[in-house]
């Protein structure tokens, strides 16, 4: 008899505790759902989930707040998810997702296939919204099978930082040529017996070759989604690297290594030249008092090529989002509005995906953001296959570290980076 | 005999009682996941649009997966250095400060702090005092006209430099587990074996080292599984460069995942390596088994 009771007591426990996780999970899906749906006559409130906090989350809640004063029918909340990702990974299967998300363009390419976003074309039509009316890399980064799901909220570009003071002791102008590039990095480094004290120009970011491959007039993948830089291209760019490391010495690996904000190498006039994007504009200013810096577009390679990658933000609308038409109301408000973009720029300092904000003479006559807005006019986007950052991260760049470094020869490097780099391709190239 | 049978199922009713909630939440928190990563290890799960079987794909493609592999090399050879170093040193430590001397204390604060500090801080203040041309220890290499190499971003130092600095933050709490140990031999012991003339390293090698095989034990399991999971300070430190030298498979794991959505993929290496640990972990019990019995 006794031992039923503690049996069936012990069953209970369970019962009660199996019964108590999930009830809990029913009872947050529901007040999820119940704080979205706002009634006939009171506005109707949206969820905005971004990942920038500090100084970002202030710019963000900025535009929410001006969007929030311009009308009386959405209200627009501003969350900050520190793990954003991983968060909307959850959302968007157990149907807490937001209204609106602040979305890392290129990772269109592997969610986009998925149906966990919304295509916008159907609005664009609606109202009229050109595509050419924003950067067209920014758009092609957005779009998947000739659907667009997002509209851009921000594009960057890499260029070339160059210190004025070191330039004008070494007597050399701002390079336009790699050629010149490598005259003016010989010409402002300094050692000291075996210390480097003034790198001449940087070569600490690997992940930068996409970048040379287009100023030598090559491409980061083939049509049909294969590497394709073990060729002539290739050869190019890592035979400058190696002549500017090994030969001209203006740099040494792991020279900037861990030298972040204040101690930033380009702040503390430790290094003369090298490539970094518009994010890096209000440090510069913020903590280099003494610094004296200029802009220039990235040099051009051997045959006259220009390149640099195109890179930013944009917002997109979950397909679990609840009121997927005022979300876009927002978006539209945000991005494809001149004003409300300029201001979104001027307050953040970022430039802005629309093209017509950036004719606003803030950006036009800024010796800061000219160079930037020549550079957009070649740059490029990353490609968009699902698997090029695991190729770039794992097959290339690791490889293109061991040949800095004299442990495998040119030929290596790149025969290896093509073949590991090929495999990583195919093996995330599946996404459906 | 009845009523002695009857109060021990009484006993043992209330016990299971007692236990019933920590099983529960072991079995929600810790056993389903497992059963549920196993069973995922076989699909193409992506998290957000499909879960359909795809019977032994996933560890067929981990087979070929040269990365993989390569990590796990990475790891096996962060063992190897690390593991004994982390005994040797923990257990030099503890009996260091198993001195009765005053200001001991102190001693031992001190060398606990480092297991206090955030992984990810402490990384962060590494890399500066590794830096090539600026950082203190190129620094004091330099007196003694020595050039210090770039140790985070040349090949040869960037796993070590990974040893060194996780040594430094793990001593710490393993010489707090050594002095536990050593605390709990029995003098007399130490007494009859002076009076039978033997010397301190006898005492060591006949007293001290197998009255400590358990906490020994203990230890090296946990070193074990730290080190073949390792992930924060290596991905602080050198971000898995130079030439994929410091990538874990922990990396991998999360990498494919949360980053390439291959949810899958990502159990089925999980798996591998929970099995390597595991086998890791069964080789270490058998060596600490294999020696000569305590006392």
């Amino acid at each position: 008899m006794k031992r039923w009771v503690s049996q069936a007591m012990l069953a209970v426990i369970l019962i009660i505790g199996v019964i108590g996780c999930s009830g809990n999970n029913n009872n947050s899906g529901g007040s999820n759902g119940g704080a979205g749906d706002g009634g006939s006559g009171k506005p109707v409130e949206l969820t905005f989930w971004g990942d920038w906090g500090g100084e970002g989350q202030k710019q963000f809640e900025t535009m929410v707040d001006a969007f929030n004063k311009s009308q009386d029918r959405i209200r627009v909340k501003y969350v900050l998810q520190q793990d954003m990702i991983t968060k909307f990974l959850t959302a968007a299967t157990s149907g807490g997702a937001p209204d609106i998300l602040f979305w890392d363009r290129w990772r269109t390419s592997l969610y986009a296939p998925k149906n966990v976003l919304h295509p916008l074309d159907d609005y664009m039509a609606k109202d009229g919204i050109a595509k050419d009316a924003f950067y067209e890399e920014s758009i092609k980064e957005l779009s998947y099978n000739d659907k667009l799901y997002g509209l851009p909220l921000t594009v960057d570009a890499r260029a070339l930082f160059y210190n004025k003071k070191l330039l004008d002791e070494a007597g050399v102008k701002p390079p336009t040529t790699w050629a010149e590039l490598e005259d003016a990095a010989i010409k402002t480094t300094k050692w000291n017996g075996d210390k480097l004290e003034v790198a001449g120009f940087s070569l600490g970011d690997n992940g930068l070759f996409n970048m040379y491959l287009q100023q030598a007039g090559g491409t980061m993948l083939t049509e049909d989604g294969k590497t394709n830089f073990n060729n002539e291209q290739g050869k190019r760019v890592l035979s400058f690297w190696n002549k500017l490391l090994n030969e001209d010495k203006v740099y040494k690996v792991g020279f900037e290594q861990g030298l972040g904000e204040g101690t930033d190498a380009f702040v503390t006039g430790k290094l003369a030249m090298h490539y970094t994007g518009p994010w890096m504009l209000s440090t510069y200013k913020k903590y280099g008092k003494d610094l004296d810096f200029g802009i220039v577009p990235p040099p051009a390679g051997p045959n006259g090529g220009k390149g640099s990658v195109m890179g930013g933000f944009g917002l997109v609308i979950p397909e679990g989002a609840k009121h997927k038409e005022e979300a876009w109301e927002f978006i539209k408000w945000w991005t494809a509005n001149k004003d409300n973009a300029l201001l979104w720029a001027k307050t953040s300092l970022n430039m802005p995906g629309l093209k017509a904000a950036l004719e606003d003479p803030f950006f036009k006559d800024d010796p800061f953001w000219q160079p930037f807005m020549e550079t957009l006019e070649f740059a490029k986007i990353r490609p968009a296959h699902p698997g090029y950052s695991v190729m770039e991260n794992d097959g290339l760049i690791p490889n293109l570290q061991l040949y800095q470094q004299g442990e495998q020869s040119l030929e290596d490097t790149l025969a290896k980076a093509q073949s590991q780099g090929d495999k990583l391709l195919a093996d995330n190239a599946e996404v459906k | 005999m009845a009523s002695i049978g009857k109060l021990n199922r009484h006993q043992a009713k209330m016990a299971y009682l007692f236990i019933t909630p920590t099983m529960v939440l072991f079995l929600v928190f810790t056993i389903i996941p497992v059963v549920m990563a196993l069973f995922l290890s076989f699909t193409n799960y992506d998290v957000v649009s499909r879960m359909d079987f795809v019977g032994v794909d996933n560890y067929k493609r981990l087979v070929d997966d040269s990365l993989f592999w390569q990590t796990f090399k990475n790891v096996f050879y962060y063992a190897i250095v690390f593991v004994p170093l982390n005994i040797l040193i923990s257990l030099l430590l503890g009996m260091l400060m198993n001195f009765k001397r005053p200001g001991v204390r102190l001693f031992r604060t001190m060398n606990y702090l480092p297991t206090l500090t955030s992984a990810v801080a402490a990384a962060t203040v590494w890399i500066w005092l590794l830096h090539p041309e600026f950082g203190l220890v190129n620094g004091i290499l330099s007196y003694f006209g020595v050039v210090g190499p770039a140790w985070l971003a040349q090949t040869e130092t960037a796993m070590l430099s990974i040893i060194l600095v996780t040594l430094w933050q793990s001593v710490g709490s393993n010489m707090i587990i050594y002095i536990a140990g050593l605390q709990g031999i029995p003098e007399y012991l130490y007494e009859s074996a002076k009076l039978d003339g033997a010397t301190a390293f006898d005492r060591f090698r006949y007293i001290t080292w197998p009255q400590l095989r358990p906490t020994t034990f203990l230890v090296s399991t946990m070193s074990i599984i730290g080190a073949l999971q390792l992930f924060d300070q290596a991905f602080v430190l050198t971000q898995g460069g130079p030439g994929n030298v410091t990538k874990t498979p922990v990396y991998l794991i999360y990498q494919q995942g949360f980053n390439q959505l291959q949810m899958g993929y990502a159990s089925a290496q999980a798996f591998i390596l929970a099995l390597a640990i595991l086998i890791f972990s069964f080789i270490n019990m058998r060596i600490n088994k294999s020696e000569e019995s305590i006392i």
